[in-house]
């Protein structure tokens, strides 16, 4: 495969990944590397499996079977400090998942702070830094139900960016956003991918895709069918499970 | 009734007293114990939420009464003659140990609903942040949780104020088992029990009075939610 930054060090390296909810096997076999400074956007039916596979990543799914290594740190050994790896690992949900009770600017600091990552005041310096970066610099002091859907969102990609993640995690971060508010998520992600960080993106947004990804990875029942650039998937797709699903969402 | 007032009255206060002593000691016991089970009871250990289910259908499946009589005549005579292991309890001893387990069990429902009311989401963020499990419950569930468990902490605690009065069996002296008392003396079984009637209300709707402004003032903190 010819990526342009595949030449790079591999920051997330998937091999023969299974997950099981109970009797249901929900992940059979993901292989899947990805390098630094790369953008990699899934995109697959519902219940493909999609979202569990990011959710491996950070082990916020217990792994059924086969290896994750994040950052040359091998998450599916047990005695693994599983925090020591998150906090280099951003994730970003469908649902915001805003502290509630806390404000923006709390929500914030709450994790560089309590895990002693900077003082007070420098993390409050370096949210507002980011915060101005994602145009929510004026709702510091705002609690998360005072801010639309597309505010939430902007928030929580603030947030786990004031951790300095090397690696950011986004699980369809715009499928709960009405269509309007979309447009100012997507430009703040593809800012940060133009900031050279290493995303993978679960995702329905194709034309977003097309224009931010440097690989396309589709899944379907629990397998990657098919990848490759944006070009080759959305142009030229080999495989007629990948036809049938763009045809269903272009 | 002037008669009783002025001359057991002063008996009955201090029963209250006794009342209200019994009934702080067994919340502050409860408290503890309901955070314990609560805890267990969302746990993802196994083990731990059967043991905490077990303790919450075990008490809640025992009148309180049956309890008290347990603790206070039944544990010492098993200790006694079963281990020749001697213990005696104290009416106040046993009378917290019953309402701390009984209002226990009932807390740790109240906590765990109230941890459970919280979106799982919330967990997932800060576990995602690299917060550890109970540093995230700290920080982030528990204090979400709380609003919700306020009303019914409060009830219960109201619960149990008056569940005090089940321990008079026990022979301690709070203010049903001091009344019953009076009652003996005078005969005056209607004026007595009136009197001991508007004394748990007063003393009850303080504490309602006093919860609805607590609520009021957590509430009001958290009113941008």
């Amino acid at each position: 495969m010819a990526m342009r930054k595949s030449d790079g060090n591999v920051k997330i390296h998937i091999s023969h990944l299974q997950k099981d909810f109970g009797k249901s096997k929900v992940l059979k076999d993901i292989t899947l590397d990805v390098y630094e400074g790369e953008v990699v956007v899934v995109i697959g039916p519902s219940g493909s499996g999609k979202s569990t596979m990011l959710r491996c990543i950070n082990r916020l799914e217990d792994i059924t079977g086969g290896e994750v290594v994040v950052d040359g740190i091998k998450i599916t050994d047990r005695h693994v400090d599983i925090n020591k790896v998150r906090e280099r690992v951003g994730m970003v949900f469908q649902h915001f998942n805003l502290f509630g009770n806390m404000n923006v600017m709390r929500n914030l600091t709450l994790a560089p702070v309590d895990l002693k990552k900077a003082s007070k005041e420098e993390a409050r310096k370096k949210a507002m830094q980011i915060l101005e970066k994602v145009g929510m610099d004026k709702k510091a002091e705002s609690y998360p139900s005072q801010l639309s859907g597309g505010q939430k969102q902007r928030v929580a990609i603030a947030r786990a960016l004031c951790m300095e993640p090397d690696i950011m995690l986004f699980d369809e971060p715009t499928s709960a956003l009405d269509p309007e508010m979309v447009g100012e998520v997507l430009q703040v992600m593809k800012q940060l991918a133009a900031d050279g960080m290493t995303m993978v993106i679960v995702t329905h947004e194709i034309g977003f895709a097309r224009e931010v990804a440097d690989r396309v990875v589709f899944i379907d029942g629990g397998y990657i069918v098919e990848e490759g650039t944006p070009e080759q998937v959305f142009q030229h797709p080999r495989e007629a499970r990948t036809i049938d699903f763009l045809n269903k969402v272009l | 009734m002037v008669r009783i007032i002025n001359t057991y009255g002063s008996l009955l206060l201090t029963a209250m007293g006794q009342t209200l002593l019994l009934a702080l000691w067994g919340l502050f016991f409860a408290c503890i114990l309901g955070m314990i089970f609560g805890l267990m009871s969302v746990l993802k250990n196994r083990v731990c939420r059967v043991i905490a289910q077990i303790f919450v259908d075990v008490i809640r499946g025992v009148p309180m009464i049956v309890l008290a009589y347990f603790i206070y005549f039944g544990v010492p005579y098993g200790l006694n003659n079963l281990l020749h292991f001697s213990v005696t309890l104290s009416a106040l001893q046993a009378g917290t140990i019953c309402l701390a387990l009984n209002c226990g069990a009932y807390m740790a429902e109240i906590i765990r609903a109230g941890i459970q009311s919280v979106d799982k989401g919330q967990m997932e963020a800060a576990r995602s942040l690299g917060l550890p499990y109970w540093r995230a419950m700290q920080r982030v569930i528990l204090p979400q949780a709380i609003r919700t468990m306020i009303p019914s902490i409060i009830n219960q605690f109201i619960i149990t104020l008056k569940d005090t009065s089940i321990l008079s069996v026990i022979g301690f002296p709070e203010l049903v088992n001091t009344a019953k008392n009076v009652v003996a003396n005078t005969f005056m079984s209607f004026q007595t029990w009136i009197i001991v009637g508007v004394m748990y209300l007063f003393v009850i709707t303080i504490l309602s009075r006093v919860a609805k402004i607590l609520e009021r003032r957590l509430n009001r903190g958290n009113a941008q939610i």
